[in-house]
């Protein structure tokens, strides 16, 4: 299935691209996308997991504009046609 | 009880009449400093004591604030703040209003822990503070000079560059724009006093600017201080990120992805990806910022200096998220060089982006629906850049539908057909800023009871955005209130809002606790520190109450958060029906303990040791 990434700030930097759409297997969750983008872009690696697998303090990530934690964070489970966005956490304003 | 005054201290405050020029002095009450702390506190305190409740604003018997921290000038990290207590020509209430750069530092180097402008100047003047007292100068020659302008016209004038520290109003100031602003340019950046009209304030008293040249007080910690703060920098710096990189103009594009930044006067709270992204921090900071400006004391560098040729525009202050919303979203305007020219005039001109943007986005739609014809103003299509940078001039210097642009929206309401309130974006006559009150239970809330109306440094949006109190009501009315005790907490240590979440935390806790302790040599709890916020709350609660502009009927939210659900995008269907903000209420004034009209009850001003000025607000 086909899920599109959205990166903002600082982690669209490392990535050095706006938006990517890549292919994922029919239940991926957002933990396993997180892990597939910290190893194609080793400048974040580490960055977006904590070692037992949950989203870093360091980013907060929005499925379909939704902060994931609305859902079951790192296990939520994606569907076909989904946005998820990584961005810093929201300071300041 | 507290018989000494720490170290920490200046020791006196500064009263300065400006009717005659003469000057006094008053010791800080050693109890005073433990219950009111410094800054937004002492404040408060000044405005309860000295500003008869029926005074206008724009009466000679309002007083004019300045007021800086315990912390300032010690290795706590972004005391940098400044603060300004007056009663507030928007909502006729309490309103203090914070800026940053390196006057406040200044300010705390002369020993005077505030000074309190009383009175009214005979003549345009500017009023210059050092550790001797204060003098009122005539400043004739200064008149219709913008911010920038004032500045530099003073350090000249004083002859020491920028050892002279000007907090100064532009023409927007002198003709009483409602929500004038007040600016500080220093060697380092620039600070803005942006809300509630603290420059139509000082232009109602004949004074153009604060002038501020230091002393050699310096405040003594009790020790431990400097350790303790080093500890919280990598978590300081690693927090705040984005802020380093972007400045608040970073969070355009991840608040637009949630489908809560309002678009065309809020009647949409969703971009297309693109209109977001040309306005975004991203875009500004690959295509226009030039370097990184700071506050005194302080790494994280959030300031951000833009050049853009196409507009004369060179080393301007980059716009805000907040400005972002004013000026761009909400009038539908993604031509972010004209929204730089826009930012950069209102800057100049004194004028608060905040409400100043969503007046106009008002006014916009009025035109829009039929309440106000092409002969207004030939400026009120959304999407109109070029309008939006004319109607700034126009509203600073009160010329034709900018007289009317001056009142702000809520006034403005007053004079059209009766279905304009149904257009309108704000609380208790200040216009809302950019964190969406129908797409954040928290800000509903904190909003319809917030001291200052639609401020949004009174509960404050972060948590939210990490998905606490944004969608459910359960538990958020207490949620609210203790935000609203940390930002109380935090605007009296006058400690950067910013560095205080991003490295101390984003409610009051042991970091606090321990900071103060080690400054002061107190021995307070976590409870009490918080009592502390909760005691200046219901303080400024208080002068509202006295002053008839808080109550049940006064904590509400506008038409449209109250009963036009968020159209389309991931908020969709988002809002706080009437009954919604009845129930919240309920339970934010009982956890709170304000009877039915939300007013601190008898048991509630004695558990907060606030029966004395109590009294002194209600005569």
């Amino acid at each position: 299935m086909e899920i599109e990434l959205r990166f903002f700030a600082t982690v669209r930097e490392a990535v050095g691209e706006r938006t990517v759409t890549w292919e994922f297997d029919s239940g991926a969750t957002v933990g396993d996308v997180l892990a597939t983008v910290e190893a194609q872009y080793p400048e974040l690696d580490g960055r977006l997991l904590d070692a037992d697998g949950t989203i870093a303090k360091t980013i907060s990530v929005m499925r379909n504009g939704t902060n994931v934690t609305h859902h079951e964070g790192a296990g939520t489970e994606l569907t076909a046609g989904d946005s998820l966005s990584v961005t810093p956490p929201l300071t300041g304003g | 009880m507290a018989d000494t005054l720490p170290p920490v201290y200046g020791g006196e405050i500064l009263h300065v009449h400006l009717d005659t020029g003469e000057t006094e002095t008053e010791a800080i009450d050693p109890e005073d400093a433990r219950r009111f702390l410094g800054g937004n506190g002492f404040a408060a305190q000044q405005v309860a004591e000295h500003v008869p409740p029926d005074a206008d604003p724009f009466d000679p018997e309002n007083v004019l604030a300045m007021a800086v921290g315990p912390m300032n000038a010690t290795p706590f990290q972004s005391t940098s703040r400044g603060v300004l207590g007056f009663v507030s020509p928007m909502t006729n209430g309490f309103f203090d209003s914070t800026f940053g750069g390196t006057l406040p530092q200044a300010l705390k180097t002369t020993g005077f822990e505030a000074v309190v402008l009383h009175g009214q100047a005979e003549e345009d003047s500017y009023v210059l503070v050092d550790e001797d007292g204060a003098e009122t100068k005539p400043a004739e020659d200064l008149t219709g000079l913008e911010t920038y302008e004032t500045c530099q016209a003073i350090r000249d004038r004083e002859g020491v560059g920028y050892d002279t520290h000007v907090l100064a109003s532009g023409p927007a100031g002198e003709n009483q724009v409602r929500y004038a602003c007040l600016v500080h340019e220093s060697e380092m950046r620039e600070g803005v006093a942006g809300r509630g009209g603290a420059g139509a304030v000082l232009g109602s008293k004949n004074v153009k600017a604060i002038a501020v040249q230091g002393g050699d007080f310096q405040p003594e910690p009790q020790g431990g201080l400097q350790g303790r703060s080093v500890q919280q920098m990598g978590r300081l710096m690693e927090d705040t990120e984005m802020l380093q990189e972007y400045g608040t103009a970073g969070l355009v594009n991840p608040i637009n992805e949630m489908g809560k930044l309002g678009q065309r006067n809020m009647q949409t709270e969703q971009a297309a990806p693109d209109d977001a992204e040309a306005i975004s921090g991203e875009t500004l900071k690959d295509e226009y910022v030039t370097e990184d400006t700071t506050c005194s004391n302080c790494a994280v560098k959030c300031g951000k200096h833009v050049s853009v040729e196409s507009e004369g525009i060179t080393e301007a202050k980059i716009p805000e998220f907040e400005s972002l919303f004013g000026t761009a979203t909400l009038q539908e305007v993604y031509d972010i060089e004209r929204v730089i020219k826009a930012n950069d005039l209102c800057d100049r001109l004194g004028l608060d982006t905040i409400s100043w943007g969503v007046t106009v986005a008002f006014a916009r739609e009025c035109h829009e629906k039929g309440l106000l014809d092409d002969d207004a103003s030939p400026h009120l299509a959304f999407g109109d850049a070029d309008g939006l940078v004319e109607l700034a001039r126009k509203t600073a210097h009160r010329e034709d539908f900018g007289d009317e642009l001056a009142e702000g929206s809520f006034r403005l309401a007053e004079s059209l057909d009766d279905e304009a309130e149904r257009y309108l974006y704000g609380a208790k006559g200040l216009e809302f800023a950019a964190h969406s009150a129908r797409g954040l239970k928290g800000m509903s809330i904190g909003y319809a009871t917030a001291t200052r109306g639609g401020s949004h440094h009174d509960t404050r949006p972060t948590l939210q955005y990490d998905g606490e109190h944004d969608e459910t009501t359960e538990g958020t009315p207490e949620f609210a209130a203790r935000i609203q005790h940390f930002t109380a907490l935090g605007d009296s240590l006058t400690q950067c809002r910013f560095v205080s979440e991003g490295g101390w935390g984003t409610r009051i806790n042991e970091n606090y606790m321990e900071a103060i302790n080690l400054a002061t040599g107190w021995d307070l709890s976590v409870e009490d520190v918080e009592a502390i916020g909760e005691r200046i709350y219901n303080l400024e609660r208080l002068i509202n109450a006295a002053r008839g502009v808080a109550d049940r009927d006064a904590d509400t939210l506008p038409h449209r958060v109250m009963s036009e659900p968020i159209s389309d995008g991931p908020a969709e269907g988002m809002y706080c029906p009437p009954e919604e903000l009845d129930s919240m209420l309920e339970t934010y004034y009982e956890f709170r303990g304000w009877n039915d009209n939300g007013h601190p009850t008898t048991d509630t001003v004695q558990r907060l040791d606030l029966e004395d000025v109590a009294a002194a607000v209600s005569e």
